[in-house]
Order: C-alpha cells, then structure tokens, then sequence
C-alpha cells in the first residue's frame, strides 16, 4: 500500500505526501494546487465548479496500447489523488524548449482570439486535446470541445477559427516526440492502492473492486468518489471537510463496456465521453442526451455511476435510462444485485443503494423493433446547463397505431424523475394521432405540480412538459420538420 | 502606421504568461483576505461578537467599522456608500466586518464563529414597490422638445405600453480582486484590478486618512471588466487595504465567484413605459417615455446612467415632439452600476420597441419604419437634447447592409418558412445604433500621458487608460510609434500607475483610446518639437550657409531626417544620446482635453458628445416554439469606427459586443428571492453565451472611408456601441414568436427573451387565436 501520490507534472515526476505537504490535503483540488505553486499560475479559476473552463488542463493517460490519450479536464473538479499515474498538461507546458508556440497557441495569436486573456489559457488547453485527438476537425467537432470554455470578450468567432486552422497536423507535436519518455515514467509509477491518511482525513484509492466493496463495507460512511463532478462542489463551493473518500476513478473494471446480443453493460465508472460512441450506435436517445451533457471536460470526468448516485431529480442520465429500461447493478460483500432502474431512486435524493453497496454497472437491453424511444432536454441555455425540464418518452404501437406500451418520464417536475402516470393511461389504447396528444396534454396538470426556481417557473415547467410530448409526437410521426435545423 | 497587429499581450495570453492581480509572486508573509457580508436585505444590526473568530490560530485580523483609521466611506460621487456596515445593512452582500488569516480556511472558520444579532427591518425587492412607495434615489430629470401632449391628442394612430428589461452581471471572467503591499510608514502599494485607478487610490487615502501621495494603484491588466470594476473594484481594493493597514502585511481579497456575483451591482434593470403618436406610413410624430430605474441601495453611478439612457431614447430617430422623464429607484438590493452601453441599451430598447410596434400595427415591415424615421441629413437631424447630428452615416449603412444581407430576399423566405411550418418560426429584424461618445459629465474628458525615452533609444509610454481587454495600450503603443516614426518593438506600454500619471478619468464610456491616444499624442509632440529644434542645431552646425530648420525635421522609419535635405539622418538609437549630450529632456507629460462639448443637465439641452459613433446588424433566428430555444441562423453587421486604429481589434469589439448583448436579451436572468437573495449567483444558473450561441453565419464588416474629423488619427471608439446591436436578435425572436399568430397579435415580451418568456408569450398569442376565432364564430351566427 502507498502512502503517497505520484504523476507527471512538466515532465518529472512529482510525488507528494499529504501528511509531510503543509498545506496541500487529501481534497486538495488539482486547481488549487496548480496555483499554489509559483510555476503554474497560466491555470486560471473562475468559478470552481466547472462551468467556466478558465482551470482546463490536459491529462494524459497510459493507454493499452502504450500511447498516451489526452483528455480536457477541468482541473478545479479534480481532486489531487485523481492525478496519480497520469501525465498533467498545462498550458505553460505548451511552448517548445526553444520557447515557440505550440500551433493552437500560434493560431489565436494570429485570429484575435484573446482579448483580456484570462479564459484563454483555458480555450488553448481545450484547443489542445481536440488537436491531440481530431484532424481537420468539422465545425460541430470544435464547438463540442470549446463548450466548456466561457469567453466575455470575444463571442468566440475568433476561437472557433484558431481551432479550425490550427487542428490539421494529426497531432503531431513536440508532445508526440516526448511520448516514449512519459510513457516509461507512467509506467514506473504504482498501481498499488493508496491510503492518504492526515489528522482529519482519510482517502483511499482502493486497486479491485473487490477491495473497494470491502472498504465500503468497512467505512460505511465513506464517500464515494468517481468523476467528482458533483462531489467537488461539497469542497469548492461548500467547504466540507469531506473526512473519508473511496475514490473508485481510476478501478479498469468499472470501465468495461460490454455489448451482447441482449444489449450492453457498461461500468459504473466509464466516463460518459468513453460511453458516446456505443451510445451513438445503440441509443440514439441516450446520445443525444449525453450530446447536451455538460461540456467536454465534463463528460471526461463524469461517471454514468455518478450521475446515478446523485440521484438528482434534473439528473440527465436516469430518465432516458428509465425509458430503455436499463437495470442497475449493485455490489457489495453480500453479493451481487441487479435492479430496474426505474426502482432504483425512491425520493429527493435517495435510493435503493445500501450503504455498502457500490454501483458497478448500468445494462441497457438493446430495443425491439417496433419500439420508439427518444429524450429532450429543454435548459435556458442549450449547452452546458442543467435541465429545466427533460424527457424521454418510449413508445410502442400496434398495427392499428394504437398505442400498445407508452412511458413519458420527466426530470424537473418533481421531487424526482417521475413518470406522466395519468397521461399514459389516457393514451394507453388510443390512436397515435394529433388529436389523442392534443387531449392528452392538459393532463400534464393532473401529474405534476412543478416548482418555482432560478431556472423557471410552475407555468413554464407545465407548458414545457405539454410540449415536449406534442415534440415526440411529431418526431414520430414526421409531422415535425427535421431536428437536423436546429443543429444548423 | 501598422494597422493590422495582434494585441499587444496576445503571446502572453495564450502561453498564460500574462500577469494578473491573483498571479502577482508575493512572499510567503501574504495573509488572505475576506469580506463577510448582510445575509439580510435590510435590518438592524443589533450587536455582534468577533471574539471567538479572533481566536482561531492562524487568524489575524478581525476588523468592523470601528477599526477604520479614516473615513468609513466609499461612494463614487455620493457619499453614501459605508465601507463596513455601523448598525444597519440595507443589502445582503453588504460588507460589514473583514478577515485576514492565513489561509482562506482558517477564514471561512473565522468567519462561521462570528455571531450577528439582527433585527429585520422590511425590504423594497422590486422596482414596482419601489414606485409604489416612491423611494427615489434622487430627483427625477425630464428631456423634452415640444408639446408632448397635444401632440398625442393630435396624433392619427397611438400606441401605449409597457417594457421591462432585466439587469445583467458582468461576468468578467476574472472576479473581482485587489492585492495591497505596505510600504515604509504610512505608504500602501495597491494592485487593483480596477478600471479607475485615480479613484480606487483617493477612497483608499480617504479611508485611511493618509494623503494620496502615500497611494500607489497599479493596474497592468484585468481580466475583463465592462463597467463593472468602474467603481465597483473599488470596494475589493478599500476592504483590503483596510486589512493591509491593519496587519502591516501583504494581503490579498479574490472575491469568490458567487461572491462577487452577490456583493457587486448589475445592469440597471428598467421598467418603462411608452406612448407614441405617429402617421399612417409609420413616421413618427411624438413619443412620451418613462424610464424607471433600479437604482439598488446606493447612488453610484445611476443618475448618469438614466442621463445616457434618456440621451439615447431616441437612437437613430428623429422624433419632433419628445420628452423622456428619467427616474431612479432606491431598492434593498446592492447598488447598480456600469455595464458596457451605460444606460444607452435600455433606453434604445424601448424606441426599438415602438417601431417594432408601429409596424406590426400597420402590418408593415419595421425595417421600412425605421429607415423613414431616421434622423436626416440636412433636416430633422437635431437629437431632442439639441444636439446636431453631424457626419451621419444611417443612411449610408442602411442602404450597405440592406444589400449586402439580402435583407428583402429572406424577408420573403422567412414569411415562405412560416406559412408552411407549424412548429419552427424564422425571424428577421434590423436594428440600428447611434452612440454619443463622450462622458456626459463634460468635464470628465479630460486625459493624462508620461512619455519617456531612455538613453537606449527604447520609449515608455504611461498614460491614464487601464487595459481590460479592449486592446488600449496595443493602440497606444501602435499611435506611439507612429507619432514618432520608430518600429512597434521600440514601444512599450507600462502598466497603468497613479504615481506617473495622476488624476485620471475611468477607462470607460468607450473613449479610452479616443482621451489617451490624444494626451500620448500631445506628450510626443512636446518631445517632437523639442528634439526637432536641437537636432536642427546639431544639423546645421556643418552647413552654416544652408542650415536645417527646426519645422523640417521628420521622424520616419526610426530615424530623424531633415526633410529638405534627407542625407541629413540620424538613426533615433543614434540621436538620442547625442540628444542626451545636448541636455535635452526626453520624457514629457501630454494633456487633452475634449474640445467644443458643453451640456447642461439641469436644462437638458446641449452637446454632449463630442460625436456619435453608428453602427446597424441584421439577425435571423429560427425558434422552436414547443421549446422556445432559439438559434441565431446569420448575424450580419456594419459598424462605423472612423478610419481604424487595428482592424482585428476592433472587429473582436464588435462582434465581442454584440454576443455579451445578446446574452442581456436573451439567456441571461437575474433572479432575486423574496428575501433579497440573488438566487442566479453563479454560471450554473447565471447563463451568459458559448460558443454553441453565437450565429450560424456571422459576418462582420467595418464601414469604409468614413474618416472621423477631430479625433485620434481619424478613428473613432468602439468598446460600447456594438452590444447595442444585439437588440436586433431580441427584435427577430419577437417576430418569430408573432409569425405564430401569423403577426395578427402584440406578442408579450420582455428582456431578456428567455424560453421561458417565449414559451409563455406563445401561449397566450395561442389563446388569443383560439379567443379570435370563437368571438368571429359568435359574431357570424
Ligand atoms: C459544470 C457541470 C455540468 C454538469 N452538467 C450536467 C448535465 O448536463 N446533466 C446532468 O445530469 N448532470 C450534470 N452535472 C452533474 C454531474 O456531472 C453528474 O451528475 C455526473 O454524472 C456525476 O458523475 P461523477 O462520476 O462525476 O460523480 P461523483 O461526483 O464522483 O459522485 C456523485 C455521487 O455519486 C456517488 N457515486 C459515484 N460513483 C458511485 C458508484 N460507483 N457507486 C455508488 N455511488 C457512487 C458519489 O458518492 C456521489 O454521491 C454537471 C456537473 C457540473 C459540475
Ligand atoms: S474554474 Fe471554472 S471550470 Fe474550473
Ligand atoms: S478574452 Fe476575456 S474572457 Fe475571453
């Protein structure tokens, strides 16, 4: 077991023991602790809860293949240990030995992409991963990777350009030239698990699964981390002392994604950006969801198991895996669980998951033919929001385009996802028409009572509810003209 | 001179190399400061106990207004803002006592230990309770040209209503943050990142009672401001030298993000109302506004931002009988401030509003509405408050942009896409902007510059303007080296500091480089006239029978040349320690001041502004109108900025500009609860745009050969105008949701348009639809 914490910062590597440190603790955030030092001060925060990208830094990770993959993070969500056994980019790390500009950096020189400068270290870091990981990358593709990044000055054009210029090397850099070097060093750090214990804290990096039950059986009121993008806020924004972690992120086993006839198990810990592409191929619904899921940085870190676990009522994940009938499993010392997903939360915040138990996967059975399922997520801004109101809705007809199995599964109108229940059973039976959605709708109000926020208010929330099934219906129906225009 | 260079710390940008207050290296004597504020929107402060939060080790110091040496005081131009609260809080964000420690933990346990009793007292939340009950926050002012009146009675068509627009956070990127430095004795060196230097330095003074002269305020860079570190870093830069003064330690406040969300004031949210009188092709004949602001619970800078907001009531439109009351309102909230437009956003929302209407009532387009009000070349060009509109360019950008955006064409197949979808709506709109430049308190116009040569050849340049991100100093620098013929590189900026250049205005009100480059410029001619005569002397003394004069010498690629006998050169490296031989003095301080502006507020009548800068954009959104989010589908704009100063720089203002208004008028939401509590503090719930907002198609262009008389090398400002623009989005979103009822029904709207306002105004136009039909079918039977 370790005491300690290694990675690869400008090409050394750093080790660093909480207890000896000073001022850097177990819940340190990468953020934090990058600016602490008087090297790295380009790392830039804004808000501390990942909605800015201003803190964006790159991290390598060792691949199978023993190739590095570079992935965007928001460093203000990271908590120290997660660093262990990866490589950390920051932008201060981008200009070569000889002191020119890395080709992202260049290509906002040139089309004015900085103004008073301070998101842009973020944007270049952004800018960095999308040129490590795409060439000639389409419009989309970089919109998709600068998302996490606010700017006040510019309104961005300028940004988007530098990416379209610069991203056309196939990666190529002086990164790539110094791969095999940070390769070795990776792979000379431990994969043994980690106990970083101080006067007040206890963070534990278990190795298995199998170790991580067993701690969860033994600290029952240890805190689970994956991505820690929900659990960072209870530091950042909250200062909890958060006195003892499991910290699963980095267990392969909860990474696995495995797809059978029957449909796909995908581990609890695969980070929403792994799970897009067998997504995309198998539910469309699900991917379009995850599309509109935080930012790219986000994505990167945020777990499916996460998301779960916060058991949010604006959660994104749980209603579209509701409406594909997706089972949760369970783990713990007892054994193995597997439940359906729409047992799984059973209030504000809470669910059927023990206390020692783990989630370890989420299995989506693969659809019928016949069967419809499609998810919408209305937020006041498209990207990079939480949801005011989402749905997805699955459908079943009969020959007759009668409705045979519906369910419409909203987050945002309760105290949980919950399911328009008086609604299904009027449609239940009737004919796929205008007419049936148009009779249908007012009973919206029959099922839900939806608060007031910041986000919106009761009359909004209703209204959005009543449409979103006129949506579907003309989604399935054609009747809509095709999404395809929004995405112009 | 070389236009077309990147900012001048661009390569610093993108390596992070560049220096922000938070990145200053400081010792490791550095104590953390913190604010701790009113979590209630008006009460009694009974009593309070620190002594528990002065006990927790590594603290040290806890201070409340007692501890203050000076005057317990920050207000801007009214002395009404208290630097720590004495026994009343009349805004939750009010700061009442201060931390310094160690580290930010041991402050925040402080701060939990502290124990205030308050006695709640009933808060004003709302600009309507507020008019209600009349709290002024000072007398209202009215702008009038005519008989408003009669005018109406007279008038062939009228319109009334009503127009909200909401406040807006900055959200400059870096928060707000100060960091202070004692000095020997009673001296204090402040990094503040602050757009007003010279202010920030005699409220600091002020508060500690110490001379100016013992105040150092250094600004090299901020992270963004747009109004909102005018007057308001100033509190950031006064609590911490407070701290600073009281331990003798460096000390450092970043506000937190939902911190500085909480504490500093916004975008003046307005509550309008309007009645119009016009003729039956839509030209108008008169128009009575109100424009009610919300102050927040100080003055700052509101009065002048109901002044810029009534001064610009009538954008780009000639209305013959006008008058325009301004008042503002005092509510429990913190108090409004600066936000890039400065008032000129709200009051060009309400006359946008009442063209838009005025078309849709005589079912024509607005964009022919506008362009027949607009103000003339020789004739009804005279602005309400007596100005005259000189070197007008609507119709010139009009009839460009109309073109040039095939405006007319996507008209038609705007209509074409909404008579065939039920679910989709496109809308178009065009919107002008007409932007007085000038501070409208005239003396404010005044700028300050130090230019130093070194013996090396090398030039320093100080001058008032602090650098925010509007490129200044790459301007400054480009002016600089043009003025005295030498290569960009020879140039350099300084970092913005009270001690070189003193008493200085804001960088605001988008004159920075117009003030700046003209005291730089004087500063350079100074040095010019004097190098000239000596190198005149130093020329002459081997042609006594054809000597040079002082009047042909030129300073042209880094050399001073005898113009009418150009082998007589001297390279500048070369001159200028021969110019030091000679004892000549080679720095210089350079004034300047805004000629020909006079305007009386108490009258309401005069010249303001030194010019007007114009500008126009055409915006076609697509709305979905079961979830109310829109795509901006293409964006054209032309604007006017004179002959250039850096085409890139200022093309990144416009278009800068027009996003952050784009936000204001639609997904940015300010939010307060019913105690007081702003329930948007952070950018989880506060939405400003990203990349995924901006137009589909957006198209930029600079109007050309428009040089502007009497200003810095013939340019004209930008940083303010171009938000403005975005009033065109906010237009084409409203004529989308009115295709719903086929432009049959006033839609509801108001600023911003978010989904939820759109989902609700097309509900209630569905009901009037559905209202229309079942009246038609009663009437027929
Ligand atoms: C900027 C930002 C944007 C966001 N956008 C969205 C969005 O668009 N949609 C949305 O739904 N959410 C969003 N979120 C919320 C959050 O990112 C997601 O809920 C995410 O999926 C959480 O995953 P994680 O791995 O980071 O969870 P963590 O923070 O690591 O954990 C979250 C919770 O789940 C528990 N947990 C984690 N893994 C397990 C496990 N294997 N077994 C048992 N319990 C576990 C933890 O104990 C904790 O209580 C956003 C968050 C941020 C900061
Ligand atoms: S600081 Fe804003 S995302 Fe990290
Ligand atoms: S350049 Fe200022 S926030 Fe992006």
């Amino acid at each position: 077991m370790q005491t300690s914490i290694t990675f690869v910062l400008d090409d050394k590597l750093q080790t660093i023991d909480c207890a000896s440190s000073g001022w850097i603790t177990p819940t340190t955030t990468a953020l934090n602790y990058l600016r602490g030092l008087p090297t790295h001060k380009g790392v830039k925060e804004g808000c501390a809860e990942g909605d800015c990208g201003a803190c964006t830094v790159v991290l390598g990770e060792l691949g199978n293949d023993r190739t590095i993959r570079y992935k965007s993070v928001d460093a203000c969500l990271v908590l120290l240990p997660m660093l262990h056994g990866k490589q950390v980019i920051t932008v201060e790390n981008l200009r070569t030995d000889r002191g020119e500009l890395h080709p992202v950096q260049d290509a906002m020189v040139e089309t004015n992409g900085s103004q008073c400068g301070y998101c842009t270290p973020g944007f270049i870091m952004s800018m960095f991963s999308l040129y490590k990981n795409r060439d000639h990358p389409s419009r989309a593709e970089i919109e998709d990777a600068l998302t996490g990044n606010l700017c006040r000055c510019t309104g961005y054009k300028p940004i988007v350009e530098a990416a379209a210029k610069s991203c056309v090397h196939r990666g190529l850099d002086h990164f790539s030239e110094r791969e095999p070097h940070v390769v070795e060093l990776l792979e000379s750090i431990s994969k043994e698990s980690i106990h970083l214990r101080t006067s007040n804290q206890l963070y534990m990096k278990p190795a298995s699964v199998q170790e991580a039950i067993t701690l969860k059986h033994q600290h029952a009121d240890a805190i689970i981390v994956c991505g820690a993008t929900d659990v960072a806020l209870r530091i950042t924004k909250k200062h909890e002392l958060l006195e003892k972690i499991i910290d699963v992120s980095d267990l392969s086993e909860l990474k696995t994604i495995a797809e059978s006839e029957a449909g796909v198990s995908i581990g609890a810990g695969a980070s929403l950006s792994d799970i897009m592409p067998v997504a995309e191929k198998n539910f469309p619904a699900l991917y379009s969801m995850l599309t509109v899921f935080g930012s790219q940085q986000i994505r990167n870190l945020a777990s499916l198991g996460g998301n779960l676990g916060t058991a949010s009522p604006i959660g994104d994940m749980l209603p579209v895996l509701i409406a594909y009938h997706a089972r949760v499993t369970l783990e713990s010392l007892d054994g193995r669980r597997e439940i359906p997903i729409n047992t799984f939360i059973t209030g504000y915040r809470k669910t059927l998951r023990r206390s020692d138990e783990l989630i370890t996967a989420i299995v989506i059975p693969n659809l019928n033919g016949g069967i419809v399922v499609r998810s919408y997520k209305i937020s006041k801004r498209k990207d990079l929001d939480i949801s005011t109101v989402n749905g997805s809705f699955r459908l079943e007809l009969d020959g007759n385009q009668e409705v045979k199995a519906i369910m419409l599964v909203y987050g945002g109108m309760a105290e949980r996802v919950k399911q328009a229940e008086t609604c299904e059973r009027f449609l239940l039976g009737k004919r796929w028409v205008r007419k049936t959605i148009e009779n249908a709708m007012p009973l919206m109000e029959k099922d839900f009572s939806p608060i007031s926020d910041a986000r919106a208010g009761t009359e909004m929330r209703t209204v959005a509810a009543k449409n979103l099934l006129m949506k579907f219906w003309g989604e399935t129906t054609g009747a809509l003209i095709d999404n395809q225009l929004l995405s112009m | 001179m070389e236009n077309n260079i990147p900012h001048e710390s661009a390569a610093k940008h993108v390596s992070g190399e560049a220096v922000y207050v938070d990145d200053i290296l400081v010792n490791d004597q550095l104590l953390v400061g913190r604010v701790v504020y009113s979590s209630h929107a008006h009460a009694k402060v009974k009593s309070f106990d620190l002594s528990q939060a002065k006990k927790v080790p590594g603290v040290h110091m806890v201070m409340c207004f007692q501890d203050i040496p000076g005057h317990n005081q920050m207000g801007p131009v009214v002395k009404d803002e208290i630097c720590l609260a004495i026994d009343e809080v009349t805004f939750v964000g009010q700061a009442i006592f201060l931390i310094a420690a160690e580290t930010e933990e041991q402050c925040i346990n402080a701060e939990r230990l502290i124990k205030v009793e308050y006695e709640p007292f009933e808060a004003i939340l709302t600009l309507e309770k507020a008019i209600e009950k009349n709290l002024l926050l000072g007398p209202p002012s009215t702008i009038k040209r005519g008989d408003v009146d009669s005018a109406l009675k007279k008038a062939p068509h009228t319109l009334r209503g009503e127009l909200r627009t909401g406040a807006q956070e900055h959200w400059y990127l870096e928060s707000q943050v100060c960091l202070c430095i004692p000095g020997e004795g009673r001296e204090i060196n402040v990094y503040s990142s602050t757009q007003h230097p010279s202010e920030t330095q005699a409220l600091i003074a002020e508060l500690l009672g110490i001379g100016k002269h013992e105040v150092i305020v250094e600004v090299r860079r901020m992270g963004g401001a747009f109004g909102g570190k005018e007057t308001q870093a100033n509190h950031t830069a006064c609590w911490t030298a407070l701290l600073c003064w009281a331990t003798k330690r460096p000390v450092k406040i970043r506000l937190f993000r939902d911190d500085d969300m909480k504490i500093t004031g916004k975008r003046h949210r307005f509550l309008s109302k309007y009645e119009v009188g016009f003729d039956d092709e839509g030209k108008l004949l008169t128009a009575k506004f109100e424009l009610n602001s919300d102050g927040g619970a100080a003055v700052d800078l509101s009065f002048a931002i109901m002044q810029r907001a009534m001064l610009h009531a009538d954008n780009a439109y000639y209305i013959p009988d006008f008058s325009v009351m301004g008042r503002v309102f005092k509510t429990n909230l913190p108090s409004n401030t600066a936000f890039r437009g400065f008032g000129g956003p709200q009051g060009m929302a309400v006359i946008e509003t009442v063209i838009d209407r005025v078309a849709r009532y005589l079912k024509k387009d607005p964009a022919e509405i506008r362009v027949k009000n607009f103000y003339g070349l020789e004739s009804n060009n005279v602005t309400h408050y007596g100005e005259t509109i000189e070197n007008n360019r609507l119709f010139m950008i009009y009839e460009q942009l109309i073109t040039s955006s095939e405006y007319h064409n996507r008209r038609r197949s705007v209509n074409e896409f909404n008579a065939s979808n039920e679910f989709f709506k496109k809308g178009l709109a065009i919107t002008p902007v007409k932007f007085g430049i000038s501070f409208t308190t005239s003396f404010l116009n005044q700028a300050g510059a130090l230019v130093i040569i070194y013996k090396d050849g090398s030039i320093l340049v100080n001058h008032g303007g602090t650098e925010m991100g509007q490129g200044l100093h790459t301007k400054i620098q480009q002016v600089a080296a043009a003025e005295l013929g030498v290569s960009l590189d020879r140039v350099k900026v300084n970092a913005t500091n009270t001690s070189k250049v003193p008493n200085t205005s804001a960088t605001a009100a988008s004159a920075g480089a117009d003030l700046n480059g003209m005291a730089v410029k004087n500063a350079i001619d100074i040095l010019k006239s004097r190098i000239a005569e000596t190198m005149a002397h130093i020329f002459s003394e081997q042609y006594h029978d054809d000597p040079t004069f002082r009047d042909s010498i030129v300073f042209e690629n880094d050399s001073i040349i005898d113009s009418k006998h150009p082998n007589r050169r001297v390279s500048f490296t070369e001159a200028i320690p021969l110019l030091h031989l000679h004892q000549v003095p080679l720095s210089a301080t350079g004034f300047y001041k805004t000629p020909n502006i006079g305007w009386d507020k108490q009258k309401g009548f005069g010249k303001p502004f030194h010019y007007y800068a114009f500008g126009m954009a055409v915006t076609e959104v697509l709305l979905d109108i079961l979830t109310g989010h829109h795509t901006i589908v293409r964006t054209d704009i032309l604007h006017d900025v004179g002959d250039s100063l850096n085409e890139g720089i200022d093309i990144g203002q416009v278009e800068g500009g027009y996003i952050q208004g784009v936000g204001w008028c639609t997904t940015e939401e300010i939010k307060w609860d019913d105690k007081g509590n702003l329930m948007t503090h952070s950018p989880d719930t506060y939405k400003i745009p990203s990349v995924q907002d901006i137009p589909r198609d957006f198209r930029t262009a600079l109007l050309r050969g428009v040089p502007n008389p009497d200003t810095i090398r013939k340019s004209k400002a930008v940083a303010e105008p171009p938000l403005m623009l975005a009033l065109s989005c906010w237009l084409a979103i409203k004529d989308a949701i009115s295709a719903v009822a086929n432009h049959q029904f006033e839609p509801e709207f108001s600023l911003p348009a978010t989904n939820e306002v759109i989902l609700l105004s097309i509900e209630k136009l569905k009901k009037n639809m559905e209202e229309r039909i079942t009246l038609d079918f009663v009437v027929q039977r």
